[in-house]
């Protein structure tokens, strides 16, 4: 679901390039290892007795710090990440690979440590599977709606806030409230407002000459409704984002482009937006991964609540479609088949990114 | 001065800080070239204004609404056109949502299990993220690259088994059983190692350690202290993300004992006699959040700034 | 320099011993709270034992005051329900509960559609309540005992209503529409085939008021028309047939017929714009089995009152009714099994019936003033306990199978629904439904 990476966004694009880079050029002193080196000997001064003919006690003591210092520097680190990697390792490692061995298998709802092996029969029908497909471009068709215009809104909203401005932070505020708002809140009064028969959006339409739009029941128009909720809660957050990194553009280089008399728009393009690259980048890659993995909204699009999304399930993505083979028709097996599926396209989708985010390095 | 001392371990105030041009905006000369972006130099027009206006009304539009909605009833709800403004219903609809929905349960579930995992993923995060950051050991890039790797796998995709676990343990409906999943994160750990990276000299841990002090004291004075601004960061997106999980949580859970999406979820899908009460609970749902929001709006705005800018 | 150094350390020291003590609550909390223990433990404060009931859509046991009349009778119990509305998000929980034993209530019910397939996979989660000797299998219908006991005789559920169909009709619009508003009259516009009804429809449909559809829902019309068949989807030996059934089919052409010519309302039942168009009135009939009355008494509000009245069904037919079981892991397994033989004795069936509209599935009480002489005044004081017992006498005993709620759900949504509001034609409805009706019960 879109939250669980969507903190993701401030992990900010360059991250992992930068990871490696700095590492190298960390000093890395000798003396984090082993026995006090001289330089550490004067790193200690101050410290009572540091006497420079050490008696054999001390001597003794001395070595058995040592011990302790190395054993400690030794093991700390794996101590350091032993928390995470144990509840990471139960909770999101085991199931990851206990997913694709139950994809294997048919396992029903009813009796779910039952299980019967199959092959790689779940997937093979995945491939025939024309809910599957449909499910898939429904969750393409829905992303595409849903990002493209609200990275570009956000880009132009961080562009305008990027002014000197009054009353800056009761705006970059409001903006946040959507993001506060749950799925589930947020999704509840859209539906009210997308209502065909009593919706406040169809009514406004009225006004205006404009016939009621069945905004369940078409494909393109659920679409573009649930779209608007995602648009809605997570424009002006990314709109932060990419101030932020508007904020981190070296003002000289504004000065020099004003120089070279480049109107506000050049500068725009020819300075703020290859500026911003790695963290466009970024904000594609996690909002393309949060709309790969679109739930709550669409499940409750529909009045009923119901995972089939829409009558022709025109707006059923991946995660309803996995949710109803597993919780609805109660083939577990199958929903870790579309898991497993879903999981391969990402890494495609990662993949991508990182070769995109190379050559655009390159480019620089 | 101890090299212990929290003091110099802040590092130097980061001439990227987002708040900075703001301060600056009065005409005080810049000391830097780099200190504000694009357009700071320049005021903004009426356009600009304008356009916030309108970014402001729709984005707090819904929320208002679901206050309009909430005060009304079911009958007034199907006319057209709709409500625009109060009605009188709003005290009862919010008190039959309260009940209906379960929702005083709710919001003391949900502030438990926000609340551990905020904390559980910051703690984590930090002592791991730092280990990743300063320390050296066998197997350390490649840990940090499984780390980073796991970071967009879908929840979808341990919600099978999660369930055959919880069906073996017969947690279902247990608070744990929505904490322990989500209670370390992948992201959490490379935030912070990110932060460390760069904030936290790696002199500063050696002096520390010269001075005989051992990791957990190397930690709890050192990296603590410094680690602090992200930690805050980092503990409050995750307990934004936490409050409004839905996935794993409405299968885990049910209406009896219930997070606050949970229960909205329940009462989206209850048996309500009034869509008005529906939008008292979603209302009541949200909140919280939004008064945090409110309170510490300033805190919460730069702090997304700072993440974006630092990583 | 030093001494403050070393109190902001001590103070760091405290905030953070008081984080991590946090930490170690918050977790200790979570792991101590026990699966339905908030509910439990609220009412247990006062020293009752408090049984809950899980339930879906509109049973009306509270409304109907049972639970007050059993906690006055046994002081020592309370009782308290969770509702879901619709059967379709209630059923998975159910099982998945079943599935981990864990955070059942004591009483769970099971809607018809569902009781063949936990019959046949979820017998051993349910207690045996067919030999206490507070329940007589004889006060039951005999179809509607079976189908609640295992082939090996285990009753794990209890029949409470049943869903003997009628339709109710506005009488304001039929008037309108120059149609006869007396129930019998009207009853007798579509007697015995649900085509005459449709006839009715495109009467109304000529003569009427604009903004009124005929019917609410060609899903709902599907519902009630498969109900009145001699067979569904399986046939006696227990093998899926939908394809090939008539029956299925003569329904499915009333549904999609009424679809194509514009009759309904294009809603789908149970959600909120469905009580939306109903409290607004801009629909004239809706297949009313006996428990959907309190439904529409609900969602119409004050300003429907006494506008609707109550006509036969075309034929007689059951739809929806109920169950209650008790899990094997329920808390309090031997409270529980005695409350739901009091709950669906036929003196608490009549009451429920009275009270809510609930019709009894057991037809000894049919004989009682309580339900015999029943009226609702909601209705015109229609004398419903006459007319739901004329339909319960003659409804036709269908084979119900493990797969029958997700076989109806896929005809009723992917196919008669897609007809209603995306205007495909009956036949490439059909292909759609089948394919989806495949997709759904392939393993």
């Amino acid at each position: 679901m879109r939250e669980t990476t969507t903190t993701g966004t401030d992990g900010a694009g360059a991250a992992p390039r930068d990871a490696g880079a700095r590492d190298a050029a960390a000093p890395r002193p000798a003396r984090s290892h082993g026995a006090p080196s001289p330089a550490a000997g004067g790193a200690g001064r101050g410290r009572a007795g540091a006497a420079p003919a050490p008696s054999a006690a001390e001597e003794r003591r001395r070595a058995r710090r040592s011990r302790r210092y190395r054993r400690d520097v030794r093991w700390s680190p794996y101590a350091f990440v032993a928390p995470f990697f144990l509840v990471f390792g139960a909770f999101g490692l085991f199931p990851l690979l206990y997913t694709g061995w139950a994809s294997l298998h048919r396992v029903s709802l009813t009796a779910p440590t039952d299980m019967e092996w199959a092959g790689l029969g779940n997937f093979t029908r995945l491939l025939g599977d024309e809910f599957f497909w449909n499910a898939l471009g429904n969750t393409f068709s829905i992303g595409v709606l849903a990002t493209v215009p609200q990275l570009l809104m956000a880009l132009g909203l961080a562009h305008v806030m990027n002014y000197r401005l009054r009353g800056s932070t009761f705006f970059r505020v409001t903006m946040l409230a959507p993001y506060a708002t749950s799925v589930a809140a947020a999704t509840l009064v859209f539906v009210m407002l997308y209502g065909r028969d009593y919706g406040m959006i169809n009514w406004a339409l009225g006004a205006v000459g404009v016939d009621p739009v069945d905004w369940q029941n078409g494909t393109l128009s659920s679409q573009f409704a649930i779209s608007t909720i995602v648009i809605w809660r997570w424009t002006g957050y990314n709109t932060l984002i990419y101030l932020a990194a508007m904020q981190a553009v070296p003002r000289d280089l504004y000065e020099s482009a004003a120089l070279d008399g480049a109107s506000r728009w050049q500068q725009f393009t020819h300075v703020t937006i290859p500026s911003l690259r790695p963290t466009i980048l970024f904000t594609v890659v996690v909002s393309t991964i949060g709309a790969m993995q679109l739930f709550g909204e669409p499940l409750l699009f529909s009045p009923g609540g119901s995972p089939a999304g829409g009558v022709d399930h025109q707006y059923q993505t991946l995660g309803l479609y996995l949710y109803e083979q597993g919780w609805v028709n109660l083939h577990l097996g199958r929903a870790s088949a579309i898991a497993w599926a879903m999981f391969l396209i990402l890494l495609l989708i990662a993949v991508v990114a990182a070769v995109v985010a190379r050559r655009l390095r390159k480019s620089q | 001065m101890s090299v212990l001392s929290p003091v110099d371990a802040r590092k130097p105030r980061d001439p990227r800080d987002p708040r900075e041009p703001r301060k600056g905006a009065a005409g005080r000369p810049r000391r830097r070239s780099r200190a504000a972006g694009a357009g700071g130099q320049f005021h903004g027009g009426r356009i600009a204004y304008l356009i916030l206006a309108v970014v402001t009304a729709v984005s707090v539009f819904p929320l208002v609404w679901t206050a309009v909605a909430a005060s009304r009833d079911n009958t007034r709800l199907a006319e057209s056109p709709p409500p625009f403004w109060f009605g009188s219903n709003l005290p009862r609809n919010l008190e039959i949502a309260w009940h209906d929905a379960n929702l005083g349960l709710a919001f003391l579930n949900t502030l438990v299990v926000a609340g551990s995992i905020a904390l559980g993923t910051v703690l984590f995060g930090t002592l791991a993220g730092f280990a990743f950051a300063k320390l050296r050991f066998r197997f350390r890039t490649a840990l940090l690259l499984l780390t980073i790797g796991t970071m967009m796998v879908p929840p979808q995709l341990s919600v099978v088994p999660l369930f055959m676990a919880i069906a073996e343990l017969q947690w279902t409906n247990r608070l744990p059983a929505v904490v322990l999943p989500t209670l370390v994160s992948a992201f959490g750990v490379f935030f912070m190692r990110q932060y460390l990276v760069r904030a936290l000299p790696g002199e500063l841990v050696e002096a520390a350690r010269v001075d005989g002090a051992n990791s957990l004291r190397v930690v709890w004075h050192v990296v603590f202290p410094v680690a602090r601004p992200a930690m805050a960061v980092l503990g409050m997106l995750t307990f934004v993300m936490a409050w409004n999980d839905f996935f794993w949580p409405i299968i885990a859970l049910t209406q009896q004992n219930p997070t606050v999406q949970v229960a909205l979820t329940g009462l989206g899908r209850g048996y309500i006699p009034d869509q008005s009460v529906i939008m008292a609970g979603a209302l009541l749902g949200t909140l919280p959040l939004l008064l945090v929001l409110a309170v510490f709006g300033r805190q919460i705005v730069g702090g997304i700034m700072q993440g974006a800018v630092k990583g | 320099m030093t001494r403050m150094a070393r109190r902001t350390r001590r103070s760091r020291h405290r905030m953070a011993a008081a984080v991590a003590a946090t930490l170690g609550a918050a977790l200790v909390a979570g792991c101590a709270d026990d699966g339905g223990g908030g509910a439990a433990e609220r009412a247990g404060s006062d020293g009752r034992t408090t049984l809950t009931v899980g339930l879906f859509g509109t049973f009306g046991f509270q409304e109907a005051g049972l639970y007050e009349e059993y906690e006055r009778l046994n002081p020592g119990i309370a009782i308290e329900q969770t509702v879901v509305e619709r059967n379709e998000n209630y059923y998975p929980q159910l099982l998945t509960r079943l599935a981990s034993d864990s955070g059942l209530a004591d009483v769970q019910a099971v809607e018809v559609g569902n009781i063949a397939e936990v019959t046949a996979t979820q017998a051993d989660k349910f207690v045996d309540l067919g030999e206490r000797p507070d329940v007589d299998p004889g006060d039951w219908f005999d179809w509607k005992w079976q189908q609640g006991t295992t082939a090996d005789g285990k009753t794990i559920a209890l029949g409470t209503d049943i869903g003997p169909m009628a339709i109710c009709y506005r009488k304001d619009h039929f008037e309108a529409a120059g149609l006869p508003t007396d129930r019998a009259e009207v009853s007798r516009l579509w007697a015995g085939d649900w085509r005459k009804y449709l006839d009715t429809g495109k009467r109304f449909m000529a003569d009427g008021p604009d903004d009124v559809a005929w019917v609410d829902s060609a899903g709902g019309l599907y519902s009630a028309a498969i109900a009145s068949a001699e067979s569904r989807y399986y046939d006696a030996d227990g093998d899926i047939v939908y394809q090939d059934n008539p029956d299925v089919r003569a329904a499915w052409d009333i549904a999609t017929t009424a679809a194509e010519e514009g009759m309904t309302a294009r809603q789908e039942q149970f959600t909120p714009p469905w009580d939306k168009a109903m409290n607004n009135g801009t629909f004239a009939t809706l297949s009313c089995p006996a428990w959907m009355l309190g439904y529409i008494q609900d969602k119409g509000g004050e300003q429907s009152e006494g506008l609707w009245d109550v006509a036969d069904a075309p034929r007689p037919g059951n739809w929806g009714g109920s169950f209650l079981g008790v899990p094997e892991s329920a808390p309090h397994k031997e409270e529980a099994a005695k409350f739901v033989a009091w709950l669906t004795a036929p003196e608490q069936q009549a009451t429920l019936f009275e009270e809510r509209g609930s019709f009894p599935s057991s037809p000894s009480s049919y004989d009682t003033p309580t339900v015999a002489d029943a009226t609702h005044d909601y209705f015109g004081e229609a004398p419903i306990g006459e007319i739901f017992a004329r339909a319960a006498e003659g409804i036709p005993t269908q084979h119900i199978g493990p797969k029958d709620q997700i076989i109806a759900e896929n005809i009723g949504r992917s196919g008669v629904r897609q007809v209603e509001q995306k205007g495909l034609s009956p036949d490439e409805a059909w292909d759609e439904a089948v394919k989806a009706v495949e997709n759904a019960l392939g393993r």
